[in-house]
């Protein structure tokens, strides 16, 4: 393979708090091929959709800043990137859709409106082409009837259809990553599978890359080639969805997928106890400090994991964990 | 399939159970319209079980709910809890259900008062409902807060020195202070962290088994309801569509509805995403304001007649008390 599309290496975000500096990133690599499906998953508050943020560069301003590392996008630090070159990136070829597609989209402009704006700042193309465009992508995203509905106020959609319309402005421009923030949690499982099917059909015709960024397994195994397990601003586990939920190194991993009770082929009369990961993620003054972040929750933790944080070990098939107990799972 | 058990009437019976709401259009002398968010819903719930209804938003789960604690006002049906009715009654009986029924709700950071702190919350209850002495509501308070898992020293903290989970927690003893013969759950996990809905439905199951409750649980995650319920009642529209025991359901599915869902649902259950073929239904649910005269899901049902078109199927026993409402089932 020749160089990923996507390479972040060694990041560090800092966000200033209250109780100082903390790094709600810490030491985070990943890479991403050209047309390829990834999924970061946690909890809240594990750094998820600050990695996101960072990616498009939209760190909170004064308050969260790119410590060191680098994140090249086709070999252009994007770090190190004039606040206008960002601003030709975003929309062009990194985009992001949103967990919530109310309060995402304006409600005093049609929709139509805005994907055309998206185009007409973009694209440079004039008001009745851009219009045209919008019809034609609202018709890509299978908004039935889009002709008549692209003048239509985002109230008068339902949550699904709104969803559609974020992601047809955010391909408007055909970006090379689609940036998914929780893109299916406001919505019921029936439309969810529709966004998912959507997506998938997108990322075949398009080649677009896709940045899922969830906590529910199932949708990772449904959407993704591989996952990023985050926990506290640090990768926990990154490989193949596969390989990772048969068999899981990391204990925080092995929690998240047994701690819920996922929907069996058949069901029969007995129902095993879940299996519980207690307590919840530390608060942000914790991070960065030099041990195992997990811990204090783990079920195998020991001494060496108060005293050092454990390094990165990956497999030969490109699996790797961040765990002192990772080999003993295998 | 929950019918008279030999010890006698289920405790909780819901019968033809309706619930609209008064539509204003029209101005002064406009034509008053009504919105059927409950439509001739029945099903009964024994001692000790938990019923879950399942449905997508919109479907009048949670207003079926809010019907049987008197939180919202039905238009008709009967709805019996403990062989004493429920609706009609006020003043003093009222109150008496009010202690026999109790709710825990989806949001723990809005449905606890910020300005009390968490004993009182659960004292609240008692003082209102019953007429425990003083003395014997601090010992209530203090062997519940050592039910649902909170120390005894967390008594005099306020709501948001908790966390989401514990929060729930605290809506949980809430629940349980005046010893209810009925708990309706609303959601009770769909707000928390997937590793706290593991402990927040554990700690369920064991109030079950431990007092013997009796639960309404109502959920749209189909993997919480096949790990918690006996029995199950999908709705669509205000109506059941389908309602029969876990087993029956999710292993042998009837209507086309529930069949569609319970394939929407993603998992990460390789063998279970190959032989289920996802079933996609398109659209949205129809406009409530205008009812069709047909069955409600006819124009998203893979399968429709010109009958489903013309009359609205019964929820009949197709065997073994396996009830479903559609033509098309034999």
């Amino acid at each position: 393979m020749s160089d990923p599309l996507l390479k972040v290496q060694n990041l560090r975000i800092e966000l200033t708090t209250h109780d100082g500096v903390v790094p709600v990133i810490d030491d985070l690599s990943f890479e991403l091929a050209a047309q390829e499906s990834i999924s970061f998953v946690g909890e809240s508050g594990c750094g998820k959709s600050m990695t996101a943020l960072a990616i498009m560069g939209l760190l909170p301003e004064k308050i969260g800043r790119v410590a060191s590392g680098s994140i090249i996008f086709d070999g252009e630090d994007l770090t190190q990137a004039s606040e206008d070159r960002l601003r030709e990136i975003r929309g062009n070829d990194i985009s992001m859709i949103f967990q919530e597609p109310m309060t995402s989209l304006n409600p005093v402009y049609t929709v139509g409106e805005q994907i055309a704006e998206v185009l007409r700042a973009h694209q440079g193309l004039g008001q009745q082409a851009a219009w045209t465009m919008a019809e034609e992508l609202l018709d890509a995203v299978r908004i039935p009837n889009a002709k008549r509905r692209v003048s239509d106020y985002p109230f008068q959609m339902s949550g699904g259809q709104r969803q559609r319309v974020m992601i047809a402005m955010a391909l408007a421009c055909k970006p090379k990553i689609l940036i998914a923030d929780e893109p299916t949690t406001a919505l019921d499982v029936t439309v969810q599978a529709q966004i998912f099917d959507l997506l998938n059909d997108l990322r075949r015709q398009t080649g677009t890359s896709i940045i899922m960024i969830t906590h529910d397994m199932g949708a990772v195994a449904e959407m993704s080639e591989r996952m990023i397990v985050m926990y506290a601003g640090r990768g926990a586990e990154i490989g193949g969805v596969d390989e990772i939920i048969e068999k899981p190194l990391h204990p925080y991993t092995q929690g998240l997928i047994a701690c819920v009770p996922h929907i069996l082929a058949t069901v029969s009369a007995e129902r095993e106890r879940l299996l519980e990961v207690p307590g919840i993620v530390p608060s942000l003054r914790e991070f960065g400090k030099d041990q195992c972040l997990f811990a204090s929750r783990c079920p195998v933790g020991t001494d060496i994991c108060l005293q050092k944080r454990p390094p990165i070990e990956t497999d030969p098939s490109g699996h790797s964990v961040a765990c002192w107990h990772g080999k003993d799972a295998s | 399939m929950t019918q008279d058990s030999p010890q006698g009437a289920p405790l909780l019976q819901v019968e033809n159970l309706g619930v609209r709401f008064a539509i204003k259009r029209g101005g002064l002398f406009g034509e008053k319209r009504y919105l059927y968010a409950v439509d001739d819903v029945s099903f009964s719930l024994k001692r000790g079980e938990t019923l879950a209804i399942v449905g997508e938003s919109g479907s009048g789960k949670t207003t079926t709910a809010l019907a049987i604690a008197r939180l919202v006002d039905a238009y008709t049906g009967r709805v019996r809890v403990a062989e004493q009715d429920v609706l009609g009654i006020e003043g003093e009986d009222l109150r008496q259900i009010r202690r026999k029924v109790q709710f825990i709700f989806q949001d723990p950071y809005s449905s606890l008062n910020p300005r009390q702190r968490a004993e009182d919350i659960v004292r609240e209850p008692l003082q209102s409902l019953t007429e425990t002495s003083s003395e014997d509501q601090q010992k209530i308070i203090d062997r519940l807060f050592a039910s649902v898992g909170l120390r005894p020293e967390q008594k005099r903290l306020f709501p948001h020195q908790f966390s989401g989970g514990q929060r729930q927690r605290i809506g949980i003893a809430r629940a349980l202070a005046t010893q209810p013969e009925l708990i309706i759950c609303d959601e009770p996990v769909s707000a928390l962290d997937v590793a706290v809905q593991a402990q927040i439905l554990n700690l369920l199951r064991d109030l079950q088994a431990e007092f013997g409750l009796t639960y309404l649980f109502i959920s749209h995650d189909l993997g919480v309801v096949q790990h918690m319920c006996d029995s199950i009642a999908v709705m669509y529209m205000g109506r059941v569509v389908e309602y029969t025991d876990r087993r029956s359901l999710f292993n042998d599915p009837k209507h086309p509805y529930t069949t569609a869902l319970l394939s929407a649902v993603p998992s990460i259950d390789k063998k279970r995403r190959a032989e289920m073929k996802r079933i996609s239904i398109h659209g949205d649910p129809p406009d409530p304001l205008a009812p069709q005269k047909g069955c409600h899901f006819a124009n998203r049902c893979p399968m429709a007649t010109d009958t489903c078109q013309q009359s609205q199927p019964a929820l009949t026993d197709k065997g073994n008390g396996h009830m479903v409402a559609c033509h098309l089932v034999t």
